[in-house]
């Protein structure tokens, strides 16, 4: 089934370092792209899975549309990763909170439970100024002396990642493909 | 958005700039001209002639010195961006980082601290296709630096065309080379290309050149 990549950038020069490198790495397999203010709730049912793709350090206006992102994401039941400002959105719309978080570099990341995106220690690329705290409705898969860094939400195949797998953990990416 | 190019006079900072005057207003171009040849952070030879690539772009053309020490021309980097704000009140920073997590990651905690945009847009971009899009997007450059096994001093001054590109490419299975030279084994200098309202011509050059190390001095060159 074709996969859905969803561009969370407001700059759309902004997409050939946030989506681009994302399309290229599953673009063995059939996807599409949207920005996340052509999706509803219709068009993306037809997805297999969704990727939410992160986005500039300086561009927030995602959040400002935290409640689109619920409306059209709260009823999808098959897999979703979201990436640095995707995890944000996909804690969000289960109404976990975003907390300030500035991490710009690699960062040691240390996996704390089995699962199906990673394992053991990893380097990772991040660079963002929010994260993700005091979680309910998810748990924490892998973090970082500072910061979590993967989590998987309790009850459904719904994914985040707070740092850029497409840099240098492209695995994580083909991981998620293939659940 | 008004913005700022990191720019070497290379590909890479040219085909971000390219690709970010699409949508945006290219303010002026940034140049940091290091003492030292071997700096961490910013590309040498011919560093001297973007000016006359700024003046073949009409695009205004910020330079500073730095001393190419590691870290230390951070500080000089800052400056530079610094001075863009203060004259031309930019809101972003463009670079021409292709996968250098050393270099992106500092230019990104530069742009942070003081409130910039950061655009990187061929980040991650594969290196065949990098130079496939020199190709495609008309772009005249040649090879003024080499450091690698098995560059000689045929390759200083030689054209990036279709030949050029098919022998890059051979030779990186045999020597582990990266095709763009994004490790460093190769520079370059853009000659003409759709941004540019006259061509540059070079009229004298010298080749230095050591064990597989080398450079292409560029004496007297002007627009066409």
């Amino acid at each position: 089934m074709t996969i859905l990549i969803i561009s969370t950038c407001s700059e759309k020069l902004s997409e050939r370092e946030f989506v681009t490198p994302i399309s290229r790495i599953i673009g063995e397999h059939a996807y599409k792209i949207l920005h996340y203010t052509e999706c509803t709730e219709e068009n993306i049912s037809e997805f297999g899975k969704i990727l939410i793709c992160g986005t500039s350090l300086q561009d927030n206006f995602y959040q400002k549309d935290i409640d689109q992102f619920k409306m059209i994401l709260i009823n999808f039941e098959k897999p979703i990763l979201g990436i640095c400002s995707g995890m944000q959105i996909v804690c969000t719309i289960f109404e976990d909170k975003i907390i300030k978080n500035l991490e710009i570099g690699m960062v040691n990341i240390e996996t704390l439970e089995k699962n199906s995106l990673c394992k053991g220690k990893f380097q990772a690329y991040s660079i963002h100024n929010y994260s993700v705290g005091n979680l309910v409705y998810f748990t924490i898969l892998a973090q970082s002396e500072t910061s979590i860094q993967v989590i998987k939400h309790k009850t459904k195949d719904i994914f985040g990642v707070s740092f850029h797998p497409e840099v240098r953990n492209e695995s994580i990416i083909r991981n998620f493909l293939s659940i | 958005m008004k913005l700022a190019v990191l720019f070497s006079g290379g590909k890479d900072s040219y085909l971000a700039l390219q690709y970010a005057s699409v949508d945006h207003k290219i303010s002026c171009l940034l140049t940091l001209e290091s003492e030292k040849e071997d700096s961490w952070m910013f590309h040498t030879p011919a560093i001297e002639w973007t000016k006359l690539q700024a003046k073949a772009m009409e695009i205004d053309h910020l330079t500073s010195k730095t001393s190419g020490i590691k870290e230390e021309e951070l500080g000089d980097l800052r400056s530079i961006i610094e001075s863009a704000i203060s004259k031309y009140s930019i809101e972003g920073i463009v670079t021409g980082a292709l996968a250098s997590v050393y270099q992106s990651t500092r230019i990104q905690k530069i742009c942070n601290d003081l409130g910039l945009w950061c655009f990187n847009p061929l980040w991650q971009m594969p290196q065949n296709q990098l130079l496939q899009e020199l190709l495609s997007n008309n772009i005249e450059s040649i090879i003024t630096g080499i450091a690698a096994e098995p560059f000689d001093d045929n390759w200083l001054g030689r054209p990036i065309d279709s030949e050029c590109i098919d022998d890059l490419i051979s030779l990186e299975s045999k020597y582990r080379i990266n095709p763009a030279g994004e490790g460093g084994e190769l520079e370059s200098f853009v000659l003409s290309a759709p941004l540019f309202h006259k061509s540059i011509r070079i009229v004298e050059s010298n080749k230095h050149y050591s064990n597989f190390s080398g450079r292409l001095e560029i004496k007297e060159a002007f627009l066409a």
